[in-house]
């Protein structure tokens, strides 16, 4: 099993740090809280490394440990309900938000577990299947919610778009 | 995808704050100094309960060889240096936080040498600390004078992070570096590097591990390791030589000695490769 290397952890930190930052600002809408995130998510990462076991995945995993981060943020600051994903309204998920706003902002206004499948697709373009490592979701399930996302965004892409 | 096409610009155009680089550093230092001390807390328990088991026995860590390698993140000098204990303490003065692993060696006999090795990497270490505290009232000088007020400086942080690493030791030498941290406005990672002689009381320099040719072996071997860098696309994380690439080492250069006894060339980073590179290191082959 080939271990990732600490520098290479550092190197991949400082690297893509612009990145981090920005998905943090997209969930925590607070410059230092999003820089807390990032100092935070970083610093659990490097104490948490043996979990690390496909240097492949380095991605996914980081993006798990930063969106737990943000999450447990919001959570405190009870500003997001986090629901359990049965528990969720069909209602709230079907209904299409305004068309008449940028996609961006429409996309802000989304449940946070569809957010986070679209920002991760089409933001920081991972695959499906590193969504799925991403969020511990299986790839089914992150199928499911990338529809629902789009229907609710009215948008509509070629399933190749889709997979990428 | 054309429909995410702006969505994704305009994701892209959040501003970055100047800071991010050094927030990222603070994690990097907290995360390692964190990990760093759960093992040894960890691996001390063991030793700790193992040891009381068998000092009557074996009369201590040394030992037991099995122990001292599986344990190989818990410093053990081997010899007459029984073992290197930390003192771990975080601190708070004023606005700094400290968090601060010094490495301490113990001897079974010869008191008076640990003393001196101890009370030489206090020194250093306090060094550091005083240069941090300097540092600090230069940015609050600094800070006011170009207007900043009181109440916006009493909200500004420092961390100072302190810890070290041992690279390798025998009877007679030990090589470690201390890895300092400080990281406020701007973050600052230094790494002092000491390779000690503790039977004649002197640093260990690299013309005493490479002989008079040092300089000359040195610089073949980290030439050859640049040029080895450099991908199928002709990248290399290296400077050119004359945009402040390596040139050649000297008495300053830093290194550190490797468990099989060998120097390893330590050039801090962005002396001679861009940031992303880290700190670079040569392995020098005798």
């Amino acid at each position: 099993m080939s271990r990732i290397h600490e520098e290479q952890l550092t190197s991949f930190f400082v690297e893509n740090q612009a990145r981090f930052y920005r998905l943090a600002y997209s969930y925590l809408k607070n410059r230092e809280e999003a820089l807390d995130a990032v100092q935070t998510a970083v610093c659990r990462a490097l104490e948490k490394q043996d979990s690390l076991l496909e240097p492949d995945a380095l991605r996914a995993w980081f993006y798990r440990i930063l969106i737990n981060v943000c999450t447990d943020t919001l959570r405190r600051q009870k500003r997001v309900t986090l629901l359990p994903p049965e528990e969720l309204d069909e209602g709230s998920y079907e209904d299409p938000l305004p068309a008449d706003e940028l996609l961006q902002r429409r996309v802000e206004e989304l449940p946070l577990a569809l957010q986070t499948v679209i920002k991760l697709r089409f933001y920081e373009e991972l695959s499906l299947r590193e969504i799925s490592e991403a969020t511990g979701w299986n790839l089914n399930t992150v199928k499911t919610r990338l529809y629902t996302a789009l229907k609710k965004l009215r948008v509509s892409l070629e399933g190749e778009e889709l997979y990428g | 995808m054309d429909e995410f096409k702006d969505a994704k610009r305009a994701y892209e155009a959040t501003p970055i704050p100047e800071e991010l680089g050094g927030r990222v550093w603070a994690g990097v230092c907290q995360g390692r100094a964190n990990r760093r001390r759960a093992r040894r807390r960890r691996l001390l328990r063991t030793v700790g309960s193992l040891a009381a088991c068998f000092a009557l026995l074996m009369g201590g860590l040394n030992l037991f060889p099995g122990f001292a390698s599986a344990a190989a993140d818990i410093p053990v000098l081997g010899g007459f240096f029984q073992v290197l204990t930390v003192r771990d303490y975080d601190a708070t003065q004023g606005q700094i936080n400290y968090h601060v692993s010094v490495p301490e060696i113990q001897t079974g006999s010869d008191d008076a040498l640990a003393e001196k090795v101890n009370a030489e990497i206090q020194e250093r270490v306090d060094a550091h600390l005083e240069e941090t505290r300097q540092l600090w009232e230069e940015y609050r000088e600094a800070y006011l004078a170009t207007g900043g007020t009181q109440e916006e400086w009493d909200q500004r942080q420092m961390d100072v992070i302190v810890d070290y690493e041992i690279k390798s030791q025998t009877d007679t030498t030990v090589s470690f570096v201390v890895n300092l941290f400080q990281g406020s406005f701007n973050a600052y990672n230094k790494l002092y590097f000491y390779n000690l002689d503790l039977a004649n009381d002197r640093d260990i320099t690299l013309e005493d591990l490479l002989g008079e040719d040092w300089v000359a072996i040195c610089n073949a071997a980290i030439q050859k390791q640049i040029d080895a860098s450099v991908d199928e696309q002709g990248f290399t994380y290296f400077f050119p030589p004359d945009k402040g690439g390596f040139t050649t080492v000297d008495e300053d250069t830093d290194f550190y000695i490797s468990q099989d006894g060998a120097p390893v060339v330590v050039f801090p980073q962005y002396e001679i490769a861009a940031g992303a590179a880290g700190a670079v290191e040569f392995p020098i082959g005798r």
